[in-house]
């Protein structure tokens, strides 16, 4: 039988090997192809830098709104790395953050070579991505903030690039250390929802002091320079040294499931696949539905409602970690609304994110439907009209989503909106978020489909555009209400006439939604109809050419 | 009477509520040949990968080769052929089999890797990128994987799935010059055919071990319905 050879240096062999294939792969690309995603990477940024810098604005603040903003500052921008931090201790453990090749799990982690070092080039290789990727994104939200702030430009840009560094090593060092030393899911979620919960805490001046409002006083230092600072630089690089000395104890099993799924998961979000990488995410999370029911809905036979029973059954059976996630998105979203209300408007869009991105699952049982579109067209009901049977249980988990949201927009404090406002705000919110959920999985990924070869690219281009930016649009007019009742007062009228008006228009456009998701399959063959005829035309034109000469 | 090269203790293995497998106790001795066989979900593939190191264990022990399941001692002992080959996009035959010997320390020669390339009837394929291949295809690249490299016990996963007659009668010929050379073989099947070739059959259902000893087609069909 065959041996191996005892004096084989097999972490050498994998060394040249995975040299042999990074020529390989480099010398598959083109320069060209490579010039041109540089050029792709910096269009898009100055785009996203561009549209930052008109919201934030460039007039300076006046020393007593600075001193206002720097009374919980810190605990607010300390609020960002304890969010980036909770989601590198998740990630942690469930056996993030590398993810590697499947054939890589199978093949390298499977052979006798040390793992630490199998291991470690691919989690260097991470993580000088992500600290470039921080060191940009801090520079340059630095820089966007020394135009209202006081300090150098120079100052915040240096400080902006040493935080998002800082930010990058918390967060994957934090992952390496759940995923070395093997904390269970349960833990890594808690400890997340605690630093996030201090955060809040410490941003509302509730007196509990959090840990990651040191992480704010670096990012502040070019208006008030700490000391504390230094602590999260200092923590940042002793997690990021124990977390790398530690990826060999990566599980396999963990190694293996991610590897699957987040190669899917790149793939979909390239495709702007919203729904599958929803899908994919709930997966690499292990968000599995409950086998008990939080209770059990008992119906009579079939029922009269089997298509509201059915998905009612489905949200009576979502993981404790997805409700906890609808309650964390209505508060966020809660808390987005009174900044609103206070006078930061662009805060709206982040109402809409939390309201759309909480929707997406609400309208889980008819995202279902989607996914099998054998087994619904097996069912002799028009697709539309099943489809608009689901929708009553997706606006019901998202009244309560709303409901929550209003509440905490209604608590007493900074940016308080009154009771009789907030109270209008639920609903919309609500039916914005279903509405765009429902455009974005009936509509699946913009994809240039066949029927629209024939329209100019420039007009397939736009509509590309408006297919990805629509479904988060509508969510985001959810939320307008807020705004037209601050407008309405700001004119010495009562808000509540503004609140109403937003949100009757919300309703109706919600109804037209509606409307569209019973009706769209037919609109869609009617279209299949036009187009094929179109096509059709030319061929036609020619034979009757034909016959004219004969 | 000959070494164990495989020792599973009070195996468990558990997904949640789920229990994938109950208590399990098996040995697998020196140069044995042993068929797995079950139903969709008894726990088969779930056993073959915790052997293999693949899986964690819920609970209880497995030794492979006298080292636990997964450690470097038990990898280098054990060969793992999945039910789904799993290829790298960029390698070409001939540079998978290379890439996995160097990785277990055995030296091969191009003469050797040919070999058994055509072993596997794959010779005509030996420099195509298998990721492009036909399931039956990537499967016979598959075996030749798990043969390429030193090994003192082989787990296969369903290997005759995709695979066509003369692929089917070839396999069957490596397992059996495998068992003549002394290796231990576990194989698991569907295939009720396949338990007549092996002195041992090993049946589960629902995760446990119902059946151990000799057994025919007709006891496979009776004992777990396959």
């Amino acid at each position: 039988m065959l041996t191996a050879n005892p004096e084989a240096d097999l972490e050498a062999a994998l060394a040249d090997w995975r040299k042999f294939r990074r020529r390989k792969r480099l010398a598959d690309i083109h320069w060209i192809d490579a010039a041109y995603q540089a050029y792709l990477t910096a269009v898009v940024g100055g785009a996203i830098f561009g549209v930052a810098s008109g919201f934030i604005g460039d007039n300076e603040l006046s020393p007593e709104a600075v001193a206002r903003l720097l009374r919980h500052a810190d605990a607010w921008v300390g609020m960002v790395a304890a969010l980036v931090i909770g989601v590198g201790l998740r990630s942690g453990s469930r056996g993030g953050p590398v993810a590697l090749e499947r054939a890589e799990v199978r093949h390298v982690l499977l052979a006798p070579v040390d793992r630490t070092t199998a291991l470690l080039g691919p989690a260097l290789r991470q993580a000088r991505f992500l600290f470039f990727v921080g060191i940009v994104g801090g520079a340059m939200a630095g820089f966007l903030a020394s135009q209202r702030l006081p300090g150098s430009p120079g100052q915040w840009f240096a400080v902006g690039a040493l935080a998002g560094a800082t930010l990058v090593g918390l967060s994957v060092g934090a992952a390496h250390l759940a995923n070395g030393i093997g904390i269970p899911r349960w833990v890594g979620s808690l400890l997340s929802v605690i630093l996030v919960g201090l955060a809040i805490a410490d941003g509302l001046g509730a007196g509990v002091p959090s840990p990651t409002a040191a992480f704010g006083r670096l990012a502040l230092w070019p208006v008030r320079f700490d000391g504390w600072g230094v602590a999260p630089i200092v923590v940042a690089v002793v997690l990021m040294g124990i977390g790398l000395r530690l990826v060999g104890n990566t599980p396999l099993e963990a190694a293996e499931r991610r590897s699957t799924l987040v190669g899917q998961l790149r793939f979909a979000a390239t495709l702007q696949d919203v729904r599958t990488v929803l899908v994919l995410r709930r997966q690499l999370a292990m968000e599995l539905p409950r086998l008990r029911p939080w209770f059990t809905v008992r119906v009579k036979g079939t029922g009269r409602s089997p298509v509201f029973v059915r998905g009612l059954r489905g949200v009576l059976r979502w993981p404790a970690a997805r409700v906890a996630r609808m309650g964390l998105l209505a508060v966020v979203a809660g808390g987005a609304l009174r900044a609103v209300w206070a006078g930061t408007t662009p805060m709206i869009l982040l109402a809409g994110a939390a309201a759309f991105v909480a929707a997406l699952d609400a309208v889980e049982p008819l995202a279902q439907e989607v996914d099998h579109p054998s087994r619904r067209d097996s069912i002799p009901m028009e697709s539309g009209e099943l489809h608009l049977r689901h929708v009553p249980i997706a606006v019901l988990v998202m009244v309560l989503f709303g409901i929550v949201a209003a509440v905490m927009a209604g608590v007493p404090g900074p940016g308080q909106v009154p009771g009789d406002v907030a109270s209008l705000l639920a609903l919309p919110l609500a039916c914005g978020g279903v509405g765009g959920a429902l455009v974005s999985v009936l509509g699946g990924p913009p994809s240039s489909s066949d029927t629209w070869n024939l329209v100019p690219p420039e007009v397939a281009g736009m509509r590309l555009a408006f297919r990805t930016a629509w479904p988060p649009a509508i969510a985001i007019l959810g939320a307008v209400p807020v705004l037209l009742a601050r407008t309405v007062l700001n004119k010495h009228q009562p808000a509540t006439s503004g609140a109403s008006v937003g949100s009757m228009g919300v309703l109706a456009l919600f109804v037209l939604v509606a409307g569209w998701v019973r009706v769209r399959a037919r609109i869609g063959e009617w279209w299949q109809t036009q187009m094929s005829m179109a096509k059709q035309l030319p061929a036609n034109t020619a034979d009757d050419n034909e016959r004219d000469e004969a | 009477m000959s070494e164990p090269v495989l020792v599973a203790t009070e195996v468990t293995k558990s997904y949640g509520d789920l229990v994938a497998l109950h208590p399990m106790d098996l040995t697998v001795l020196a140069g044995q040949m042993v068929a797995l066989v079950g139903h969709n979900g008894s726990g088969k593939s779930t056993f073959l990968k915790l052997a293999s190191g693949l899986l964690d264990m819920s609970g209880g022990e497995i030794t492979v080769a006298g080292s636990p399941a997964g450690s470097a001692e038990a990898r280098a002992a054990v060969s793992y052929l999945p039910d789904d080959p799993v290829l790298y996009d960029d390698l070409s035959v001939r540079e998978h089999l290379a890439y996995v010997a160097a990785l277990h320390g055995a030296e091969r020669t191009e003469e050797e890797l040919d070999a058994l390339i055509g072993k596997v009837g794959l010779s005509h394929r030996a420099d195509d990128l298998p990721a492009r291949f036909s399931r039956g295809l990537r499967q016979k690249a598959s075996i030749a994987l798990g043969l390429v490299r030193p090994f003192e016990l082989l787990l296969v996963d369903e290997p005759f799935v995709g695979l066509d007659a003369p692929g089917k009668e070839a396999l069957l010929g490596v397992l059996d010059d495998l068992h003549r050379a002394g290796a231990s073989v576990v194989v698991a099947t569907h295939d009720p055919s396949f338990v007549e070739r092996v002195e041992r059959c090993v049946a589960l259902r629902d995760g446990e071990v119902v059946h151990d000893g000799p057994a025919t087609a007709a006891d496979v069909l009776r004992l777990v319905g396959a």
